[in-house]
């Protein structure tokens, strides 16, 4: 694709006193493209994702927002750049309601801090009408609605306000077959836009494929493996999952035992 | 491939399911059977003119405490040095008031001495709400911590300036002093007036002064003349202080920001909402509530002593749970705090009406609706996070 990146980041290396998480880390985004990140547990996505979204600094690297280079102090530097992050907790308050969800941090509000409590509805519902969800009760508690539901919010939330990167952390993993869809469909939806770069964390093989237009392999701290969907083969990936061993010494190691 | 989608999933529910689903209804039922109960075995004298007047001067003395316990246990946190805080803040007034303003600065106007006293309240509510968020400590020790700290400090000082660890015979301030008039005077004349005004009538069409109607109806004392002049200013306040707690609640931001803050404080953050502050300004909440209780005790009797507020913390968080408030935090309402806060001053006052029951039932009473109040409450918690 000819797009230039949204986002890149080069060199990235995080450092837990002596326990090093990332050791050099390159990634590139691109508007209009789910860029899978795949790897095994203790890889250091949550970790990489951690320090685009401002949680953590980087020991050392940087990150080029359109080009410029970036700092992240705080989570809010890191909206203020356009980067929209979904953790796997979602960030969502299970006793309060749809709207209030939805513009938690950021109400609307007119004379004396008063909510817009009907605007704030209707953008809430028409939000998330947009990428797939119909709900018919804005007041409805989260604590109500369905893992895919509550996907769908998280990922308007950060639509709306102003999410060029949207960052993904295991959308999938908590949820059900049939919501594990809905939630890649809302994936498409939001990557037919066109104008967002789609973080895909997973790893699960079969659903960076079925929506990863671009990969990156991390394991151990390590890139082990990029490319976009052509340049990977099928075996390439299943091999790159397993943190660069071969299915064929591995079944060949289990028979040993 | 059916075309349902999931909005049609949750059916939207009429008006009466919508309303006995709401979180208040518990509170409000027991409130009701409460004011029934004892209009009944009071004969009605637990609200002619003079028992309401002494059953709003309790139900607003919780209310006001309540209101601050509540907000504060929807953001998460408990504040267990309320009664400490009345206590301090009442030695503070009185003892500005006797022997004048600390440093030498002169005779203390009861407005001066509730300036004085409400911007130490404020720093110390500050000091604790600042402990609890820096220290990550469970605010319930932090502030169990305050609650021997203040008492003490309280008898000390007492002891120290004053001799004795109380003061009484204070000059009735509300007499000249419009300020102290506000705080310990009495106000909604008008509504005893209009009541003696009724009396009068029903004297004219004939009725006995001890008839049914006439209790409710007359405030006319023996000598024909009008009883009760008016309710305790402290009704005025516990108003004031609810409706502004209502309307911050449920209407703007920074009621959206203290539910946020008590339902899962990490996830609040991650949005951008300032939990600390929010909880170190409800402990300065608690505190301005607990000092708006001790001034207009001091500034009604013209008294204090170094035990006033003594267990009102614990009633106080009593109140705010029969009122639905979730001890887990992030959900409650001010309106079912206000029932809460009716039922418990009716309770705690009915011995007065019914002299024939013993005054602890009211505590046997208090601890069985808690117990039910408790597990009420859980039952909605569940029913709306799905049963996690
Ligand atoms: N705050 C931290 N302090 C110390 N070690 C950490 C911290 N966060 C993550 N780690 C370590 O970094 C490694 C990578 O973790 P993480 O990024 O969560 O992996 P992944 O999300 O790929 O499963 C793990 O070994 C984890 O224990
Ligand atoms: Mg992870």
């Amino acid at each position: 694709m000819s797009k230039k990146p949204y986002m890149r980041v080069e060199g990235l290396v995080k450092k837990f006193g002596p326990f090093t998480a990332l050791n050099g880390v390159d990634l590139a985004v691109h508007p209009g493209e789910v860029h899978a990140l795949l790897g095994d547990n203790g890889a250091g996505k949550s970790t990489l994702i951690k320090i685009l979204a401002g949680v953590h600094e980087p020991t050392s690297g940087r990150i080029f927002v359109e080009d410029q280079p970036v700092q992240f102090r705080s989570p809010r530097d890191a909206t203020a750049a356009g980067i929209g992050t979904v953790y796997q907790d979602l960030a969502l308050n299970q006793l309060m309601s749809v709207t209030r969800n939805f513009f938690m941090g950021r109400e609307l509000k007119g004379a004396f801090g008063r909510l817009m409590m009907d605007e704030m509805d209707r953008i809430a519902h028409d939000e998330m009408l947009k990428i797939g969800i119909d709900i018919s009760d804005p007041g409805q508690a989260v604590g109500t609605m369905s893992g895919g539901q509550r996907q769908t919010l998280a990922i308007a939330r950060a639509i709306h306000f102003g999410a060029k990167v949207l960052i993904l952390d295991e959308p999938t993993s908590a949820l059900g077959q049939k919501q594990q869809m809905e939630v890649l469909k809302t994936m498409m939806r939001v990557r037919a836009r066109g104008d967002i770069a789609i973080i895909f964390i997973t790893h699960n093989e079969i659903h960076s494929k079925l929506v990863g237009d671009r990969f990156t392999f991390l394991a151990l701290g390590q890139v082990i493996g990029a490319g976009t969907k052509a340049e990977l083969e099928g075996e390439d990936i299943r091999r790159l999952m397993a943190g660069g061993a071969e299915i064929a010494d591995l079944e060949k190691e289990l028979e040993e035992i | 491939m059916s075309d349902r989608s999931e909005a049609d999933r949750l059916k939207r529910e009429g008006w009466f399911r919508r309303t006995v689903r709401r979180p208040e209804i518990g509170s409000f039922v027991v409130m009701v059977v409460i004011i029934l109960g004892l209009l009944i075995a009071s004969d009605g004298k637990a609200f002619n003119a003079l028992g309401l007047k002494n059953n709003v001067k309790i139900i607003s003395q919780f209310g006001i405490i309540a209101m601050g316990a509540a907000l504060l246990m929807i953001a998460g946190e408990f504040d267990l040095s309320i009664g400490s805080m009345i206590g301090f803040a009442g030695m503070s007034m009185a003892m500005m008031l006797k022997w004048g303003l600390p440093f030498g600065l002169g005779e203390a106007t009861p407005f001066l001495a509730f300036f004085f006293t409400l911007a130490m309240t404020l720093a110390l509510g500050w000091a604790i709400g600042t402990i609890v968020v820096r220290s990550g400590l469970s605010s319930f020790i932090v502030t169990l911590a305050f609650l021997f700290f203040m008492r003490g400090v309280t008898e000390v000082a007492f002891r120290l300036i004053n001799q004795s660890t109380q003061i009484s015979g204070l000059p009735d301030f509300k007499q000249d002093s419009w300020f102290a008039d506000l705080l310990g005077g009495e106000v909604f004349s008008w509504f005893y007036d209009l009541w003696f005004w009724l009396g009068d009538r029903f004297v004219q069409m004939g009725f006995e002064r001890d008839s049914m109607w006439f209790l409710l109806g007359g405030n006319l004392n023996r000598r024909g003349e009008q009883w009760v002049e008016g309710f305790d200013a402290r009704f005025l306040w516990f108003i004031v202080i609810a409706v502004v707690a209502w309307f911050i609640l449920s209407r703007t931001q920074l009621g959206n920001w203290i539910y946020a803050t008590g339902d899962n404080k990490e996830s609040a953050r991650a949005n951008g909402v300032p939990v600390n502050r929010v909880k170190i300004g409800l402990f300065m909440f608690t505190a301005f509530c607990a000092t708006m209780f001790a001034a207009c005790q001091v500034f009604d009797t013209n008294t204090s002593d170094a035990a006033k507020g003594n267990l009102m913390e614990l009633f106080a968080i009593a109140i705010a749970v029969v009122g639905g408030t979730l001890m887990s935090g992030g959900f409650g309402s001010v309106l079912g705090v206000v029932f809460g806060a009716i039922t418990v001053g009716l309770v705690s006052n009915a011995v007065f009406f019914i002299p024939a029951i013993d005054g602890a039932w009211f505590r046997v009473f208090l601890g069985a609706i808690l117990l039910a109040a408790v597990f009420a409450n859980e039952r909605i918690r569940k029913r709306i996070t799905g049963g996690i």
